[in-house]
């Protein structure tokens, strides 16, 4: 079918008003993080009259903000890491298997999504006082791990039910039993839908800010999103928007990276599970 | 966000085979149960004290200000806020918040939605652009959009031309919104997408053949094939825009009537301390999703996610 | 546990890593060999961050000067004060044994005290707290007639207007209301810059205004709500200025929100705490090729009724001990220490935070006064200062005054003091939702 040129530019004019919305906030928090802090009450130009790196620098110069981003790193990747191995053997079975119980599993996992968070904390926090865990990496490990289970499991599941599954039947007519069959047959075909569900998972864990904030007390264990709230300007009354703006953006450069290499992934890993049946 | 009931129903189709192999019934049994057990562990030994907590610390006055009066008070807790206009000024904005943001949502999604669906180039570029949104950090993009409102630091201050933004209520709920619905519509888009994905090209082709306007079109075809995806679109979005926290948090702090039922839920649990009437809050809030949950789903009848597995076999 | 690991010596460190397996006896024995293994026993100290490199400098000065009988660990507490508060009560409340000094809020006393989360300073402790320290202060320090902290640091709130515009500085709210008009009238800058948002800022403005009114928002022993004709006063005061010649972000309007306006070149005075003066002298704003920097000038807290002197609310930091440390006696040396001389004027020449002793302002260091050219005025405000109420159940207090007078333009004085006095009462009690 030929493309008039009018097509052309209507489509090329709606992708840019759509691109624009999407990004001009986004735009517009990284040129603040640019800005000095005399050009800041520039009225939120675009585009910095003078770029400047202080930001940067000065948060860079702290050891808080650089422990903060590699326990945020690596507390978001073993969450990911763990949450993924389990909800794949679950999703496996969801998927695949027929047991009694499986009902009880689902109820479990929508209430364990649908109760409000706020209401965990407190009592989250008593008991990693008692376990020892407050304050540590495995303190925030857990409960992320725990409360992106009910994704994982949703996402895989969906992605499990369009492995042509007449493999597997191949595989235990072979001769391999039904732990074989998901380990040699399944699992390779499974890797691209647990590859996103991790991106998914890796995203949801390295949001958090609630857990974050409450079961920490130290850099021995804040992440990024909790220590916005430890920036201070000169005093305790200034607030240092150039400083946060320059960690919010830090923070966002994974996530950009994630969608520009593995944009089609993250659409089909949102998508699959919901719609098609 | 939630294991939905298809994952279920899926057994429908594994399960046939499974059936014929009688003797491999018990040891499918057992490894379904193995697979399951360790995220089942977990889910219970993290979740379940803390919920259970939560239910029991509203059935009692527990005030970590005054440790000395705990007590059993039966329903008190629940007379006290659902007598409390404050409970019911926070629900109505909640009730606001959501329904406002998700019906813009739903119309700026399918917008998106058809652009990515049918624009002749650039896809990719769109698809890319407005997953920024949907992944970048929530506390982030909640200070990106407050400073924006910032005067003199803010481009959103200079644009509504400069002024006292978030000063009154509905503004402020306004620009509450704005930020929700920026952050959001990507998922609900995408989401829609794939269920237009679904609507068989042949059959719209037809309809048009036959003299269908482009509204009949949408409704007769283009719906019904996208129930589902529809339901599910709207029902993520209507249980997390009811939970709505972290922006309110970041842009208003609750000032001028913004507070939702999770900013009063969070106010009374942690600033006033009295946890028990801050965990009544939290179960009432779980009462209510459970209810919105209850209603879509008896709404849409057998458009139910992965219900539809069966009709279509 | 991880914080202990990183102090801890070798020896300790290397048992750690064998007992990772188990979480919860590595745990339960690394807090049984804590301070066993000689060495300076280490007090943790958690405290705002807003002045980190002078609270570090005094932690490091008392660790020093306490000959090797402890270590004070500096721990920062985040920047917003609800979540500072948050912090410690869910330490106290969890009985938690690695807290020993606590940086509080001098409006969290009555609330700590209250649930035992402080300990009582009382004996050579309390002789030692304090002396030289002003009344103002140690009053916030104060709960019941007991001592529950020592006062750190303290802070008030003086008037800042520009000189260019402003020929002499008003000594009342009604002067100074009237001559934003006659600058607005001018059309010169005119705004005035207040706390106007609805959070704990908005409580400091109320109180100051009842107290310079002569009235105060509680009863003495802080139980019945007491407001009455001076609170009436400041209400149609405040809503005089949020209706005419604020800056029309007041509702919106945080202390660092003052600075800024002030420093853009929109406003001819300004509310708020000595942090703008450092600001002004570093930043060096120019608006309209007015040097604002040379044209900065301060003048005490204005008067609210003619004949009653004004009195601006008291801020500030007391260090208090926790109930739940095992190292009381040495809590209590490191507290009186940290709110020593020497540390408090590190407080204030490097950190900004006006001290709480009477002899730094009688016989004033030199540096000191070149950092506080106005410390006449700090000291006068602090010798009569306005109190919070002291009330375990301040936050809920506090929640409802910022609520009842937000947005300030809206206040209707005698419906706003009805509803007010209503949703204090309920607050007191605890009754109900806090909104």
């Amino acid at each position: 079918m030929a493309i008039s040129a009018k097509q052309k530019v209507g489509w090329s004019v709606t992708n840019l008003v759509v691109i624009a919305w999407a990004l001009y906030a986004v735009w517009w928090l990284v040129a603040l993080s640019f800005k000095t802090p005399a050009s800041i009450t520039d009225g939120g130009s675009f585009w910095p009259t003078s770029w400047s790196l202080e930001n940067y620098r000065g948060i860079f110069k702290l050891g808080e903000f650089k422990r903060s981003l590699i326990n945020s790193i690596g507390i978001a990747i073993i969450s990911t890491v763990i949450a993924v191995i389990l909800a794949t053997m679950a999703a496996y079975a969801i998927a695949r298997l027929r047991f009694p119980g499986k009902g009880l599993l689902i109820g479990m996992s929508l209430l364990i999504a649908m109760f409000p968070q706020i209401s965990l904390v407190t009592p989250l926090f008593n008991i990693e006082r008692t376990l020892h865990i407050f304050n540590t990496w495995p303190g925030l490990i857990i409960p992320y791990m725990t409360f992106s289970l009910p994704l994982a499991i949703y996402t895989l599941s969906a992605f499990f039910r369009e492995i042509p599954w007449d493999l597997e039947k191949a595989a235990k007519m072979d001769g391999a039993t039904p732990a074989q069959a998901f380990r040699r047959v399944i699992a390779p075909l499974a890797a691209p839908g647990i590859f996103t569900t991790a991106i998914l998972v890796f995203i949801f864990c390295w949001n958090d800010f609630l857990f974050s904030i409450s079961l920490t007390s130290t850099t021995a264990s804040r992440t990024v999103p909790a220590e916005l709230g430890f920036f201070t300007g000169n005093s305790q009354f200034e607030q240092p928007a150039g400083s946060i703006a320059a960690a919010s953006v830090i923070i966002t450069i994974p996530i950009i990276i994630f969608v520009l290499l593995f944009q089609r992934r993250i659409v089909s890993g949102l998508t699959s599970g919901a719609v098609k049946g | 966000m939630s294991v939905a009931a298809d994952a279920s129903e899926a057994t429908a189709i594994a399960g046939q085979p499974g059936a014929a192999l009688s003797e491999g019934a018990k040891s499918e049994r057992r490894l379904g149960w193995l697979l399951c057990a360790p995220a089942v562990i977990v889910m219970l030994l993290v979740t379940a004290y803390p919920i259970i907590y939560a239910l029991y610390l509203s059935f009692r006055r527990d005030d970590l200000r005054f440790p000395k009066q705990s007590k059993f008070i039966g329903v008190d807790n629940y007379v006290t806020v659902l007598n409390s206009p404050v409970w019911w000024h926070a629900l109505a904005v909640t009730a606001a918040i959501t329904a406002i943001s998700v019906v813009i949502e739903f119309v700026l999604g399918f917008g998106l939605a058809f652009v990515m669906h049918r624009a002749i180039w650039g896809r990719g570029g769109v698809r890319t652009a407005i997953l920024v949104p949907y992944g970048i950090v929530t506390i982030a993009a909640g200070l990106g959009w407050q400073y924006a409102w910032t005067p003199r630091i803010g481009w959103l201050w200079s644009l509504t031309g400069g002024g006292a933004p978030l000063t009154h209520t509905y503004q402020s709920i306004a620009a509450i919104i704005l930020a929700e619905v920026w952050k959001t519509t990507p998922f609900m888009a995408l989401l829609l997408m794939a269920g237009l994905a679904l609507v068989p090209e042949e059959l719209l082709n037809a309809a048009k053949m036959d003299g269908a306007t482009a509204w009949a079109r949408f409704r007769k075809v283009m719906i019904p094939v996208m129930k589902p995806a529809i339901l599910v679109a709207l029902l993520f979005r209507t249980l997390d825009a009811f939970r709505i926290f972290d922006n309110i948090y970041a842009l208003t702090g609750g000032s001028n009537g913004t507070g939702s039922v999770s900013f009063i839920g969070y106010d009374n649990l942690f600033v006033a301390l009295n946890v028990g009437v801050g965990s009544t809050i939290s179960v009432l809030i779980f009462v209510c999703v459970a209810i919105i949950a209850f209603t879509f789903i008896k709404l849409f009848g057998t458009a139910t996610p992965g219900r539809d597995v069966e009709g279509k076999r | 546990m991880t914080r202990r690991r990183r102090a801890g010596n070798p020896r300790r460190r290397r048992r750690v890593g064998a007992l990772a397996a188990s979480l919860a006896t590595a745990g339960s024995l690394l807090v049984a060999c804590g301070g066993s293994s000689g060495g300076p026993v280490k007090l943790t100290f958690y405290d705002q961050p807003g002045s980190a490199t002078a609270t570090q400098a005094n932690a490091d000065a008392c660790t020093k000067a306490s000959g090797g009988r402890y270590k004070v660990d500096y721990q920062k507490l985040p920047t917003d004060a609800d979540q500072q508060r948050l912090q410690l009560v869910r330490r106290m409340a969890a009985h938690d044994s690695t807290v020993d000094i606590m940086g509080l809020d001098v409006t969290w006393e009555a609330e700590f005290a209250e649930a035992g989360w402080a300990e009582p300073w009382t004996g050579a402790n309390a002789t030692k707290a304090k002396a030289d320290q002003l009344p103002g202060p140690l009053a916030t320090a104060t709960y019941q007639g007991k001592l529950w902290a020592v006062p750190y640091n303290s802070n008030t709130q003086l008037l800042w207007y520009r000189g260019d515009l402003v020929k002499k500085a008003p000594t009342s709210w009604d002067q100074m209301i009237q001559q934003a008009q006659q600058l607005k009238a001018a059309k010169k800058p005119y705004y005035i810059e207040e706390q106007g948002f609805q959070y704990e800022g908005m409580t400091v403005w109320f109180n100051s205004m009842v107290a310079s009114a002569g009235g105060t928002i509680l009863n003495d022993a802080g139980t019945k709500v007491a407001l009455g004709p001076p609170a009436l006063l400041a209400l149609e005061t405040m809503k005089k200025l949020a209706t005419t010649v604020a800056d029309p972000q007041l509702a919106n309007a945080k202390e660092d929100d003052g600075r800024l306006a002030f420093e853009s070149g929109v406003a001819a005075f300004e509310i708020n705490y000595p942090f703008v003066w450092a600001s002004m002298q570093k930043n060096k704003p120019k608006a309209n090729g007015v040097d604002l920097a040379k044209n900065f000038k301060y003048a005490p807290f204005p008067a609210v009724k003619a004949g009653s002197p004004a009195k601006s609310t008291i801020g500030g930091i007391d260090l208090a001990v926790s109930p739940y440390s095992k190292h009381k006696q040495l809590a209590f040396d490191a507290a009186v220490c940290l709110a020593g001389k020497t540390n408090q004027l590190i407080g204030a020449t490097q950190g900004g935070l006006p001290p709480t002793l009477k002899s730094l302002y009688d016989k004033p260091p030199k540096d000191f006064v070149k950092q506080y050219p106005f410390y006449k005025i700090v000291y006068r405000q602090l010798l009569n200062a306005a109190v919070r109420p002291q009330t375990p159940a301040y936050q809920s207090v506090s929640i409802a005054i910022s609520h009842a007078l937000s947005p300030p333009a809206k206040i209707n004085p005698e419906k706003t003091l009805t509803s007010l006095k209503g949703q204090i009462s309920d607050a007191l009690d605890s009754k109900g939702l806090i909104p």
